[in-house]
Parts: C-alpha cells; sequence; structure tokens
C-alpha cells in the first residue's frame, strides 16, 4: 500500500472514529441513565457550526467548597445529587474523588475571587455543569426563548432539565416547562 | 517564480543560447534557479475549491437547520452518508495518483473536510454536547490535515492554518487573563499543531513549497498564533514577547532561491517586519515605552521566552552568515528592550527607552537605504518611508504653529516623492533591471 493511501485510511477511521465515539458514548447513558431533573435558567444563544440553541444552565451553580480542595484551579469534583419532594435534584455531597452510584455527575469546580463587582466567598467554590444547551430547530428556538422569558418575568417556574447520568456522565435529552417538553410547547404553539 | 515568468523565462533561453548571450551551462543553471511554482492550473483550483465549499457549506447549513422532526438515527444517517460518500470519491482520486488534475484533488479533500466537519457537529447537536465552537473546531483541524497532505490540496492547508489559529486565539480569549486552570496549553499545542503543515510544505522531500496565497495565510496565521502563544505563556499582554515572536517570523530560514524572491513574494518578511517597525514607532512614546521595558521584566524567568530568544539567535546567525542584513536590521528592534531593561531603574519614566527607540528606528532606516547603496539586498523605499514617518510623529508631538508643521510636512513629502524617482532611475540603471 502507498505511504497516501495509508495516512488516507487513518484519517478516515479518525474521520469517523470521533463522531461513532460520541454517538456510542450518549446513546449508552441515553439508553441506561437515571433520569434526574434540575432547575435552570435558559436564554437563546447561536453556534455557527451547530445552530440555534437554548442555553441550558443549571440554578445551582454555587456551592460550599468540597474538603481538601486548594488552590485557584480549576478541578474536576464529583457531585451526588438528591431529589427533594418537588421532584427536582440538587446537590447533596461533592468529593474530588470519584464516587459510584446512579445519581452521581462529574462536574468542573472552580474558585472566583469576584463574581461581578462582589467578593465571593473563600468556601463557596462555581460548578459547571457538562451540559449548557439543547439544541433547536431555528424555527422553534426564538419561540422557545421568548416563553422562557416570560415565564422568568411573571415570576413563573423556571424550566427544568432532564438529564440522563451514568457513570458520572450525563447528557441533557430535554427541557421542560411545567413538566411538558419545550419543543412540544413552542411546536403547538406554531400550530 | 509565477508560471507567467517562467513562461518568458523558457521561451526567450533558447535564442539567448542561440545569440550567445548565455551558455549552455548558464542556460541550465538559470532554468533549475527559475523553476515554476507548481500551480497545477491556478483557476480550476480555484473553480474546485469554490464548487466544493459551497458544497460543503451548504452540508453544513443544512445539518444545523436542525430536523426537529426526523428520529435520531435519520439526522445521524445524513451527517454520516456524504462522509462516507465524500471518503469514497477521495479514495477514487488519490488511486489516480499523478493522473488526477489538481481541481479534483482540491474539491474532493475540500468536501471530505466540510463532511467530517459537518459529522462531528450534528453529532454535537443530537446529544446536546456542551462546550465551545472552537474545541469543535481542533478535533475537525486533527482529523482533516491529513487530507491536505494526501491530496496536497492548498484549500485544506489554507483552512486547517486559519483553524489552528483561531483555537490558539479562542484559549487566550477564552481563559482571560490572571487566571489559570483552563484552556489548553498552548506553548506547546500551536507549535505542534504549526507542525502538522511539514508533511505537505516542505514535504517528504523537502522540495514543495506554498504558492503564493498560501504563503500569506502561513505567515499571517504563524505570526496571529505566535502573538497569542505569546499572551497565554505571559498571562498578560505581552508587548516585548510579541516583537521576539514577529521577529522569529521575520527571520525565518529561506533558501537562495527564496532570498533571491522580491519581498511581496515573502510575505513572513513583510508581516513580521511590518508588526515589529510598528510596534517600535509605538514604543516611541513614553507610555507604551515604560509598559514596554517592564514586559521584559515579566518575561524574563519564562520558559517561552527563552525558546523565543533561542530561536530568534539561531535564526539571526543563519541570516548573518547568508548576508540577509536588512532583515537583522529590522529584528534588531526586538532587542532594544532587552538591552534597555537593565538602564532603567523601577517606576522610572519611560522616556529614555523612548528617545532610545526613535534613534534605532533612524538607524535601522537609514541602514536599509545604505544596504541597497553599498550593494546588498536592502529595501531604500521602505528606509525612506520610515523615516518620513518618524519625522512626522515627531513634528506631530512638536509644539510648533500649525504653520511650521504644513511647512514641515511639504518639505518632507516633496523629499519623499524626490528620494523615491532618485531610487527608481537607480534601479533602472542597474544591469539586470529592478531589484528589491
Amino acid at each position: 500500500m502507498r505511504p497516501a493511501l495509508a495516512v488516507f485510511a487513518v484519517a478516515v477511521a479518525a474521520q469517523w472514529l470521533l463522531p461513532l465515539a460520541g454517538i456510542w458514548q450518549y446513546e449508552r447513558v441515553i439508553a441506561r441513565g437515571t433520569t434526574v431533573r434540575l432547575e435552570c435558567v435558559a436564554p437563546d444563544p447561536y453556534d455557527p457550526l451547530r445552530g440555534r440553541y437554548l442555553a441550558v444552565r443549571p440554578a445551582e451553580d454555587r456551592v460550599p467548597k468540597p474538603e481538601g480542595m486548594v488552590g485557584r484551579d480549576a478541578v474536576p469534583v464529583w457531585a451526588t445529587l438528591e431529589a427533594g419532594d418537588d421532584g427536582l435534584s440538587r446537590i447533596k455531597s461533592l468529593s474530588l474523588e470519584p464516587v459510584s452510584g446512579s445519581t452521581v455527575i462529574r462536574l468542573v469546580a472552580k474558585w472566583r475571587l469576584w463574581e461581578g463587582q462582589r467578593q465571593t466567598s473563600p468556601e463557596t467554590v462555581f460548578v459547571e455543569w457538562p451540559f449548557d444547551r439543547l439544541y433547536l430547530n431555528e424555527r422553534l428556538a426564538p419561540d422557545a426563548d421568548k416563553l422562557v422569558t416570560e415565564r422568568f418575568r411573571e415570576g413563573q417556574d423556571r424550566p427544568v432539565a432532564e438529564v440522563r447520568l451514568l457513570d458520572g456522565r450525563a447528557v441533557l435529552t430535554d427541557v421542560l416547562v411545567d413538566g411538558v417538553s419545550i419543543r412540544e410547547i413552542v411546536k403547538q404553539r406554531a400550530n | 517564480m509565477s508560471l507567467l515568468h517562467h513562461h518568458w523565462l523558457a521561451e526567450q533561453l533558447p535564442a539567448w543560447e542561440r545569440e550567445g548571450i548565455v551558455t549552455a551551462d548558464g542556460a541550465r543553471l538559470l532554468r533549475e534557479r527559475y523553476v515554476a511554482e507548481p500551480q497545477g492550473g491556478l483557476a480550476q483550483m480555484v473553480v474546485g475549491a469554490v464548487g466544493a465549499l459551497l458544497i460543503g457549506t451548504g452540508l453544513i447549513a443544512v445539518l444545523a437547520y436542525n430536523w426537529d422532526d426526523f428520529p435520531r438515527w435519520v439526522r445521524m444517517a445524513l451527517a454520516l452518508v456524504p462522509l462516507a460518500a465524500s471518503q469514497a470519491v477521495s479514495w477514487w482520486v488519490l488511486q489516480k495518483d499523478e493522473a488526477a488534475k489538481p481541481w479534483q484533488r482540491e474539491a474532493t479533500a475540500l468536501v471530505q473536510t466540510l463532511a467530517a466537519g459537518a459529522a462531528m457537529a450534528l453529532v454535537s447537536q443530537i446529544y446536546n454536547l456542551p462546550g465551545k465552537w472552537t474545541d469543535l473546531v481542533f478535533w475537525w483541524c486533527v482529523v482533516s490535515v491529513p487530507l491536505a497532505w494526501v491530496l496536497r490540496s492548498q484549500a485544506v492547508a489554507i483552512a486547517y492554518l486559519i483553524g489552528i489559529a483561531i483555537w490558539t486565539v479562542a484559549q487566550v480569549t477564552g481563559r482571560g487573563f490572571g487566571f489559570s486552570g483552563e484552556g489548553a496549553d498552548v506553548r506547546l499545542w500551536y507549535p505542534l499543531l504549526l507542525a502538522g503543515i511539514l508533511p505537505l510544505w516542505p514535504g517528504p522531500k523537502l522540495r514543495e513549497r506554498p504558492a503564493s496565497g498560501s504563503r500569506l495565510v502561513l505567515a499571517a496565521t504563524a505570526l496571529l498564533g505566535l502573538f497569542a502563544v505569546a499572551a497565554f505563556a505571559a498571562d498578560r499582554p505581552a508587548f516585548w514577547l510579541t516583537m521576539l515572536s514577529a521577529a522569529a517570523v521575520l527571520l525565518f530560514p529561506l533558501d537562495r532561491h527564496g532570498i533571491a524572491e522580491p519581498l511581496a513574494r515573502k510575505p513572513q518578511v513583510l508581516l513580521g517586519g511590518l508588526a515589529l517597525v510598528v510596534m517600535a514607532l509605538i514604543a516611541t512614546y513614553e507610555d507604551p515605552a515604560r509598559h514596554l521595558v517592564k514586559s521584559v521584566e515579566f518575561a524574563l524567568p519564562l520558559a517561552w521566552c527563552w525558546l523565543l530568544l533561542g530561536v530568534v539567535a539561531g535564526f539571526a546567525v543563519l541570516a548573518f552568515r547568508q548576508g540577509r542584513f536588512a532583515v537583522l536590521a529590522v529584528a534588531g528592534l526586538a532587542v532594544v528592550p532587552l538591552l534597555a531593561a537593565p538602564l532603567s531603574g523601577k517606576d522610572t519614566s519611560g522616556w529614555p527607552v523612548a528617545i532610545i527607540y526613535s534613534f534605532v528606528l533612524l538607524a535601522t532606516a537609514i541602514a536599509l537605504i545604505a544596504l541597497e547603496f553599498l550593494g546588498r539586498q536592502g529595501a531604500a523605499r521602505i528606509g525612506a518611508a520610515l523615516i518620513t514617518l518618524l519625522v512626522i510623529l515627531r513634528m506631530a508631538d512638536a509644539d510648533v504653529s500649525l504653520l511650521v508643521k504644513g511647512l514641515a510636512f511639504i518639505v518632507i513629502g516633496v523629499g519623499f516623492l524626490g528620494f523615491n524617482i532618485f531610487i527608481s532611475r537607480r534601479r533602472a540603471a542597474l544591469p539586470g533591471g529592478p531589484s528589491t
């Protein structure tokens, strides 16, 4: 085989490997993962390569610093979630070491000196969730954004992110408003 | 040498041999020296690349629409079938080897590159994966660059160079200054990614050279990438490291064919030199000069600074041995802050350094003019332009009446135009016509 063909074969394999690895990994989480629901905020921005999405940020983003965390560097942490009476999950505990469990999620924790103009407590860390967007059809995305904004302005319940968890990995499957998929609501509104 | 000039030379040489203007050996040497750049039908390549670009971007736009009504497996098929099809066509073109036309290679390589990007973007969209789009660009570049090597695609190479520069800049801007722990270490990654172009240029036989447009992209993106790495390494705006990066690009070693080429065909010299001169002109003011000296203090403890200094020193030695004194004179502007730093005390005014810079710039300009008059490769016009610019800047600062300033500008303008006419006539009078 000519070297060029061998290099081409490796490139082809890599071009398949990346999307297929993603498909395998996330299909597994969707098929076998535990469902949790998290209260979130969700405005509507745009990604130049992947189109319109609803930015999803769980409301719980500041938690007590886990034991043993030093320095300002971002570190991976394992959070155990617990569902409350309202059906929404919240962080029960945070660990610097991997822990097992059906509601464990791997997050990134970092300490910030300032939040806007306000100095933050050294005992509090910010957590980054491993999902931040729900991609939507470009026709539906502006309506979804409008819906979320209206609800926020009127002081109604925040949207809820539905997430599947498996082995610390998470896949965002939907965003719910009053228990109904935001996709369904905006589709019905459009019709 | 461009294809047009090469054709002209090839047509003239037999007549010159017959008329005894050149010997057979001389003609052979000229043919070897002035080889045509591998253009391979530029128009065909452009047509191929544009067609491929339209198909590929159309594909990405169609996928980005987000076909909400289709089940996941249909959307995956929409992403992966074009990838498989483009790979099959590329394989067919690759099998044709030298029989494949340049536009076929360009078009297939570009369509496959865009199809690979579309597939990754769609999987990311289906599973609502987080992350910045620039992270996707990184992986897109990594899986696509082999196509530039094997299909010798200039378009994919250009896309790759732009992609890695965007990713590198994004790592720095995304991280912000004064916060560690986020973003990839671009001090390691950018040089590694830039080296990814080596299998294409100069290639395994060290003979391949980028075409004129690709050279410009290579020089511009390398400069941008190295500026971003400098900012990352210093964890703050890095004035002096930026100057050293520009000097490294400016002094990049050339073979004798490269040295003989006109300045317009050496964008690394043009852009690197321009960046250095602009920064040096800025440093002729008090406040920037003070910051520049301070940036030396911050940079010296950094390993990246010493690596850059080593590279610049190595390139400078090579340039000296090759007699590239004009580029050495301009690159010398990057050394001034290092020499001036020990002379400036803490919290002192930046004026001494600003004044030194004015004189060094003047000396550089005189050197560029003198080199040409000494029969070396100089840049008299650029030297004259630099002197003119310096005088204008100083006059603009000067506390004199508007009338004096106006008259001075007229005199400078007339002097500059007169010098240009003189240089043009002098070059025309030289044997072999104009040179740069």
